[in-house]
């Protein structure tokens, strides 16, 4: 029946203005609108963690972003979404500034959103990933990427200030590359949008609505006139024109009113049952991790303080 | 004395006919002969783990690779080494070139050697940084190694094999990239060398030389005839023709016989890994302890947990 088949992407909650607050679901978002599919929005509010957000689905197909490539992707290999990097995506150019825009940009915002400020509640990411959770269960899975970021780069308290230093100067670097590459066109490559667009342009959303006017990151793009114009024209066209109600949604072939009380109800009773679905699973499985995590963490601090007075009383109290 | 002013460059260990089996030491190795400064090499055979090495000095000058920049960036500024990159480091190509280099391709390589081998002793991590060590403590320090660029990678068991693959592609269309920008050209950018054919170079030395043939990262260099022709020159006039003895090492020092600017250079490096030796590696032993043992109470406590939740809190609480 038509109400099943509404081609519809799930992502984290929308906030900030944009219709989603993480950058990997807006540049999903950004490349379907690219490639003209009409789509409807839906939301995940919990699990940040999960790396299956965003994922696309309709009728029976369902596609998630920890999938072979991500969920465009999958897409294009299943579904026959266009392929918008034909022609470009074996250029060397392409090939390395995906490799720049996917870890040093990327790693930068991961950086100033779970370490570069002063707490959790102050953070963005507060509000794009965890504003929906418990407050205690939040906390835990922020700390725990904090710390993962962390280690990821090899951060400790002697190295922190070289190691920040390091990350906000290669993002730098990668803002003036863009810069220069951009220049005065309308996108990255030959003048027609493709993945990598989709890409920054998710990124430079977040970066310009997201951080707060003291962020490091945000002055280091707002230098760039020409990237802030681009951002700001996919902004103009593919955002403030579509306005972020709950839903939103271009469907063919029947009519707007019936189509949208049916297909509202048959979305609604959808997606209900997929978030409860996976409750029972997920939440489940979650909720003992991050028991588990607490626990180990205690018992961790618990040895290292015994450690650090007596190292063969706890070989001995181990060897029981 | 002049025999203090020796511009010394502490490396890794050689092997695998290299000068050094460390990628990062051999990209600085390989800047200093492109810069064609003269220096020699001295090797720091321990701690792999430490990210000071590699390390320059000369006199009472030392520069470490965990400074500002790295040990090249430390040299350019400090003792006025000629800066390769003027004029092409703020290309958008360079930028991005090197940032394809210093992830994709270091992670490919890393991954390669610590969590792609078949075990620690088959590994060519063994012979670069570990081999010099007592087998449990390389042993657990390659497993933590390994254990960290798994969580770096977020790989788990249900998608370990995609992202293997993943870091495998990206490697794949780097080096594609790579080979098309080199063309027929003899260096990467401008037709001179830079810190870049520096990084790459000795990357992909390392690939050709250290990994086994089964490698799927070595096969997929040896598709692009250029990168494999660009690397043996390289090969060719800046290794093969420094042969490596205990020390390889060109300098200019005017007013002092060779014979005992060696054997003085001999004491000086001494005194430094006795002197590291006190202070790093009582640290190093304590960390290591501490690791085992914290791994076994977690180990413990998973069992303990797994089995009654409540139990452990109770059990916690006292």
């Amino acid at each position: 029946m038509a109400e099943n088949e509404i081609n519809t992407l799930v992502v984290r909650k929308p906030c900030f203005g944009l219709p989603t607050g993480c950058t990997q679901c807006l540049s999903a978002y950004l490349y379907l609108k690219f490639a003209q599919l009409p789509f409807q929005l839906d939301f995940h509010l919990n699990y940040p963690d999960s790396d299956q957000i965003p994922y696309f689905e309709v009728g029976d197909y369902v596609a998630y972003n920890n999938e072979k490539g991500g969920v465009t992707e999958c897409l294009k290999r299943d579904f026959g979404v266009v392929d918008l990097d034909i022609g470009i995506s074996s250029l060397p150019d392409w090939i390395s500034t995906k490799a720049m825009l996917t870890t040093w940009l990327a790693d930068a915002l991961a950086y100033e959103l779970w370490v570069g400020f002063e707490g959790y509640s102050s953070s963005p990411a507060y509000t794009i990933y965890y504003s929906d959770l418990p407050w205690p269960l939040g906390k835990v899975l922020f700390w725990r990427k904090a710390r993962w970021i962390k280690q990821k780069h090899g951060i400790t308290n002697e190295n922190a200030e070289l190691k920040k230093e390091e990350i906000y100067r290669r993002a730098s670097s990668a803002y003036g590359a863009l810069s220069t590459w951009l220049g005065e066109q309308s996108y990255l490559f030959e003048n027609r949008p493709s993945s990598l667009d989709a890409t920054f342009l998710a990124h430079g959303l977040v970066v310009l609505q997201a951080l707060p006017e003291s962020s490091v990151l945000q002055p280091k793009l707002l230098e760039h006139g020409n990237l802030v114009r681009y951002v700001q024209q996919c902004k103009t066209e593919l955002i403030d024109a579509s306005p972020t109600p709950t839903y939103a949604w271009h469907t063919a072939g029947s009519s707007s009113t019936s189509s949208r009380s049916t297909s509202s109800s048959k979305t609604k009773t959808k997606t209900k049952s997929k978030p409860k679905r996976e409750k029972t699973e997920e939440e489940k499985t979650f909720k003992r991790r991050s028991k588990y995590f607490v626990a180990a963490q205690l018992v961790a601090v618990v040895v290292f303080i015994t450690i650090m007075t007596s190292f063969d009383d706890a070989e001995v109290g181990l060897d029981e």
